[in-house]
């Protein structure tokens, strides 16, 4: 069963070359993706993360695509955004964020497998790494960090940290499944927002999808930054605004799944985001 | 009578994985484990765009195939 009561968040530390599983009870009110890993990022902040983080949506309905990505870049905190199968792997490793902490003596890539992490010396051959059709290859072609071999980080924040870590690439395989109370009615209602791909803000195209979104659109391949702070935390793609900011949608979508949100927790998330974002600039990241 | 679901145009497959997903609901699950279907991600390097081919596990004959065929965006099914 899916666990709504917690964030659990994949501590890694490659100075140490350490990794540990913490659950956080006190941290639901930030819903996930941006909201979290900008919490995360003020209570890592000593250790200059990289915070990679999935909401509640994502794995479990369509559209809700993407990755959240928040780092510290130039004393400026970003939160950028990429496509591709990431976001599914990270759900289906049964894990909310994962946070990469220090910097490795020497290049590495990550090798992820649900909540167990190697170090894998670089270069190591990422295809011989995790379980195909059940990973997600994050690593550098030429300057850029390409996801599954395609989808881009944007304005190459992502690519300055992974070097500055000295990590060549991430590779996540996640093999957990999840059952639901009512699979019946979860069937229902994903079929109803499948069938709204008529209202996002792009349109379908022979490129590469992302998982769990049919369109395959013209802008999948480039990443995203910033933008509408609830839908970056559930973390649906921002294409599908039309869909997630429909309240109604949204709470059927959350209940289903076994969550209580209120819609004052919805209306508080761009405050606390905020009160978050003041306290990281206060003590200078 | 039972009815085969063949991937008779996975060249066109976009890797959305939606017929993954739908097999695993079918099955009361959410996830990709044991899934009756696998889309591959070709990592073949010098491509400016991955390709993907489609496992598919005979068992999946019991399931509701015309539904698998109906939810992939790319027509990459046939059902006999």
């Amino acid at each position: 069963m899916l666990n709504t009561k917690v964030q659990k968040v994949l501590e890694i530390d490659l100075q140490q070359k350490t990794s540990n599983t913490k659950s956080y009870d006190n941290l639901n009110k930030y819903i996930g993706g941006t909201g979290l890993g900008l919490k995360l990022m003020e209570i890592y902040k000593d250790a200059n993360p990289i915070i990679f983080g999935v909401g509640p949506l994502n794995g479990f309905f369509p559209f809700a695509s993407k990755t959240s990505i928040v780092v510290n870049s130039r004393n400026r905190v970003e939160d950028i955004y990429i496509g591709g199968s990431l976001s599914l792997r990270i759900r289906f490793a049964g894990i909310n964020a994962i946070v990469i902490c220090g910097k490795s003596p020497t290049a590495k890539i990550i090798n992820i497998f649900n909540e167990d992490v190697k170090l894998e010396k670089s270069p190591t051959e990422t295809k011989e790494l995790g379980l195909p059709g059940k990973r997600s290859v994050l690593e550098f072609n030429e300057l850029n960090l390409v996801a599954d071999r395609y989808f881009e980080s944007p304005e190459e924040i992502l690519e300055k940290s992974f070097i500055e870590k000295n990590v060549a690439g991430l590779v996540i395989t996640g093999t957990k499944n999840f059952t639901l109370k009512n699979m019946a009615e979860y069937q229902k209602l994903y079929e109803y927002i499948l069938n709204k791909s008529g209202i996002l803000n792009t349109v379908a195209s022979n490129k590469p999808a992302c998982s769990n979104c049919p369109l395959g659109c013209e802008q999948s391949k480039t990443g995203e930054i910033g933008g509408n702070i609830l839908l970056h935390s559930l973390v649906a793609c921002g294409y599908a605004e039309n869909i997630y900011s429909d309240i109604g949608t949204l709470f059927s979508c959350l209940n289903i799944l076994g969550y209580d949100y209120t819609h004052e927790d919805l209306q508080n998330l761009p405050n606390l985001v905020e009160k978050t974002l003041q306290n990281l600039n206060r003590t200078g990241n | 009578m039972t009815k085969n679901i063949q991937a008779s145009r996975s060249q066109n497959c976009n890797g959305c994985e939606l017929c993954v997903l739908e097999t695993q609901r079918q099955a009361g699950k959410i996830g990709l484990e044991e899934a009756l279907i696998r889309i591959l991600k070709d990592f073949r390097m010098n491509s400016n765009k991955p390709t993907f081919s489609v496992d598919i596990d005979p068992r999946i004959e019991s399931q509701n195939v015309e539904k698998i065929k109906n939810i992939c965006p790319k027509d990459v099914f046939d059902i006999s």
